[in-house]
């Protein structure tokens, strides 16, 4: 900022401090009439610019969010006026199997699923830190899944290649193993889903890897002349250095994994008239939400479903930033 | 410099005002007109239906003819497999926005009459836009609910066993009109025996199958709202399939589950399987074998409980055009030439014009011909069941059920409660 442009926003940020630092008193009765209605104006402008985001936040998130919250207290089949009916909504979901099936499935899932693919990303990511030929190559080459993962085609793709006789079921073949296809099968078809969830490790890998930029090279350089291994260094240095960007990863993988629908949607679709798998076998929360809300045309179920999935993940997620103070370390002043 | 940039802003806002204006005034005039009106009086009608790329292919050659007879109304179309296809509808229907023709099975009538989706055809009957007249076997009657018409046949269809040939005369089994459960299960036992091979794919979770069965004993799968059967019914049909799968004589259902789309007879893992006669057209397509239609087992040697399935033609209560749609529906199910570019895919043509302008060559629609003769034949068609509001979920929950109990993830007494509970719920709402 040069000095001759007196009115330019950042300018007059910067004089508001140094006059509210040293008179502690109200700043705005001192300033100018016409620099008012210049902030006014400016204001005016940026609400105007954000109207599009507050416009849809309104009408597509926060609108639905309450309907839905109200018809989480009523029977409503889309059809009639919802009927207000307390609880009830509540009580037969945990009176329900199905539902207490699709919950198991879902925790499975999250267990099974989050910490592989973590591993998987940490690992990747140590390997790529390091310096090397075609180090872009990789680092774009491991990424890529994560951008098209989510994609309903890769669930198709995926639902191809663990289906009966296709390539996995040859392999297992080749090895003496005859399990069948994974996806036709109840017992092993959330196993392809975490599969699929832990070949998307892109998005924590490069987070990793951005952590692992961070780490002062002069620690490992005083543990090596101190004569600490690989092993010492990684326990000792990196994973303590790199601890905030792992809980970031935690969480986020965390709630990312509860939310799992399309790919056992698809994945699990389409056999014989079940939405979710052979026997139920990849009916996690979502897709058994959905099947009450668009099938059974129950959405007043359904968004109960949804709410108490939204407590839980909330309550996950307080569960993981309580314990970050037993083994997440911020580095002093940064 | 500033000002020029101040006038050229509020020169754009005007533009932008007009044109919204204009744009605004637009949606209403075409909101006025009706929301698929357009000035020289043609008619834009939507039809949405279930099935895959095969019948796509014939319904745009249908309505390309329709389309030509009818110049002013033009028919677009939107489709999906079965099961995406209902959610899409009760979407739309639920948002007021429901196609104005629809394809429709005898499961759904009382469900979307009670949520007053329907239109009550009849009017149209008496204002001369649509025929009743000229059905096969009764089945005029067949879209008639509390006196309303609330669908229209187009085909018709019935269960049948369809067998793999070879299977069955290797094994030495002969299925003959009027055999027995009992001599149905000595087949099974023959068929393991002598071709090495499961008999059936399992028929426990097949609901019309049961439906057979209970009609063949007295009962009946629903009545007009609710279940017409006891637990201790389902608790014997289940156990005894629970016993043939152990035994081999039905097939391994995870086996059956993991071909999956492909059915477990094309796939050579059963040697017969229950299902709709029109289905038989997919086991050419998929397997090596040579396949044919056997008549449904009874209980008494005489009654098998068949009665003609359909496939239906429903419109939208809401819609805009009724009469063009009732000219729609009364086209597809009456002309003759319809009935030659689609053949038995929706089943064997609901109409006598139809049914005598499409004369199968191929083996297959032969074989489909000829067992419905044989029906009529035998005099075993009876009426239909009604289908209760819910009953859809009733079958989605039964296929279901049936197959946890196959592959043992579900003791029978459970899954009995099970299927009785969700079934509750489901008539209830």
């Amino acid at each position: 900022m040069g000095t001759t442009v007196t009115h330019a926003p950042a300018a007059e940020g910067l004089s508001k401090d140094k006059r509210s630092e040293s008179r502690h008193g109200p700043v705005n009765s001192s300033r100018p009439a016409a620099l008012k209605r210049r902030g006014r104006r400016e204001n005016l402008a940026g609400y105007l610019f954000m109207s599009p985001w507050i416009a849809g936040f309104l009408l597509l998130t926060a609108g639905p969010m309450v309907a839905s919250l109200y018809y989480a207290f009523t029977d409503y089949n889309l059809y009639d006026a919802p009927k207000w009916i307390g609880l009830d909504n509540f009580s037969e979901m945990f009176a329900d199997p199905r539902w207490r099936h699709s919950v198991q499935v879902t925790l499975w899932y999250v267990v099974i699923g989050t910490p592989l693919k973590l591993l998987a990303a940490l690992g990747v990511a140590l390997l790529l830190a390091q310096k090397r030929r075609g180090q872009a190559f990789y680092r774009a080459a491991f990424y890529a899944p994560s951008l098209i993962g989510a994609s309903v085609s890769i669930a198709i793709v995926w639902k191809a290649i663990f289906s009966d006789d296709a390539i996995v079921d040859r392999t297992q073949q080749l090895f003496g193993v005859d399990v069948g296809g994974w996806s036709g099968d109840p017992d092993m078809i959330i196993y392809s889903l975490v599969a699929l969830t832990v070949w998307q490790f892109g998005a924590p890998m490069v987070i990793f890897l951005a952590g692992l930029k961070q780490v002062p090279r002069e620690l490992y350089e005083a543990a090596e002349v101190d004569g600490a291994g690989k092993w010492r260094r990684f326990w000792n240095i990196t994973l303590p250095m790199i601890s905030p960007v792992l809980f970031f990863n935690v969480l986020l993988e965390t709630i990312h994994s509860f939310q799992i629908f399309s790919s056992a949607y698809i994945v699990g679709g389409g056999a014989g008239g079940n939405a979710c798998g052979p026997a139920d076998g990849s009916m996690v929360y979502t897709c058994y939400l959905y099947v009450q809300g668009f099938e059974n045309s129950r959405m007043g179920l359904a968004s109960a479903m949804a709410w108490l999935l939204l407590i839980a993940v909330a309550l996950v997620t307080a569960v993981l930033f309580w314990s970050q103070k037993r083994w997440v370390h911020y580095e002093e002043g940064a | 410099m500033q000002r020029d940039r101040n006038v050229e802003r509020r020169a754009i806002l005007k533009v932008a005002g007009a044109s919204l204006a204009v744009a605004g005034l637009g949606a209403t005039a075409t909101a006025c007109g009706g929301d698929s009106g357009s000035g020289d009086g043609t008619v834009t009608i939507r039809y949405s239906w279930w099935g895959a790329e095969d019948r796509a292919e014939r319904i745009k050659k249908s309505i390309a003819l329709f389309e030509k007879k009818y110049p002013k109304i033009k028919v677009k179309t939107d489709f999906q497999p079965y099961t995406d296809f209902w959610k899409k509808f009760n979407t739309q229907a639920s948002g007021g926005n429901p196609p104005d023709v629809f394809q429709n099975a005898v499961g759904f009538l009382r469900k979307y009459d009670a949520r007053n989706v329907l239109l009550d055809l009849s009017a149209q009957v008496e204002a001369g836009n649509l025929s009743m007249d000229g059905f096969r076997a009764g089945l005029e009657k067949f879209g008639e609910i509390d006196g309303k018409l609330l669908g229209v046949p187009v085909g018709s269809n019935s269960m049948a066993l369809v067998i793999d040939k070879h299977v069955y005369t290797k094994a030495g089994v002969k299925p003959e009109q009027g055999w027995t459960w009992d001599d149905y299960d000595a087949a099974m036992k023959k068929i393991r025996d002598k071709a090495g091979r499961a008999g059936d794919t399992g028929p426990y979770n097949v609901m019309y199958l049961y439906d057979l069965y209970l009609r063949q004993n007295g009962k009946a799968f629903f009545t007009e709202d609710g279940l017409g059967f006891a637990e201790a019914d389902l608790k014997a049909w289940w156990a005894k399939a629970e016993k043939a799968v152990e035994e081999g004589l039905y097939a391994d259902q995870k086996k059956v589950a993991q071909i999956k789309p492909k059915s477990a007879v094309s796939g050579e893992i059963a040697a017969g399987e229950f299902t709709w006669d029109n289905f038989t057209i997919r086991y050419t397509s998929e397997g090596k074998s040579e396949y044919g239609l056997a008549p449904i087992p009874t209980t008494d040697g005489k009654k098998t409980g068949q009665y003609l399935g359909s496939l239906m033609l429903s419109a939208s209560k809401r819609t805009q055009h009724p009469k063009e749609v009732a000219q729609f529906i009364n086209f597809m199910v009456h002309e003759p030439e319809v009935a030659e570019i689609m053949g038995y895919d929706r089943g064997v043509p609901a109409t006598q014009a139809q049914y005598d302008a499409f004369k199968p060559t191929d083996p297959v629609n032969k074989a489909i011909a000829e067992y419905e003769q044989s029906l009529v034949d035998a005099g075993v068609l009876e009426p239909i069941t009604p289908h209760p509001n819910g009953a859809d979920v009733c079958e989605a929950a039964f296929l279901r059920i049936g197959e946890e109990v196959g592959l043992g993830k579900r003791p029978v007494d459970d899954a009995v409660k099970q299927f009785f509970t969700e079934s509750k719920t489901a008539l209830a709402t």
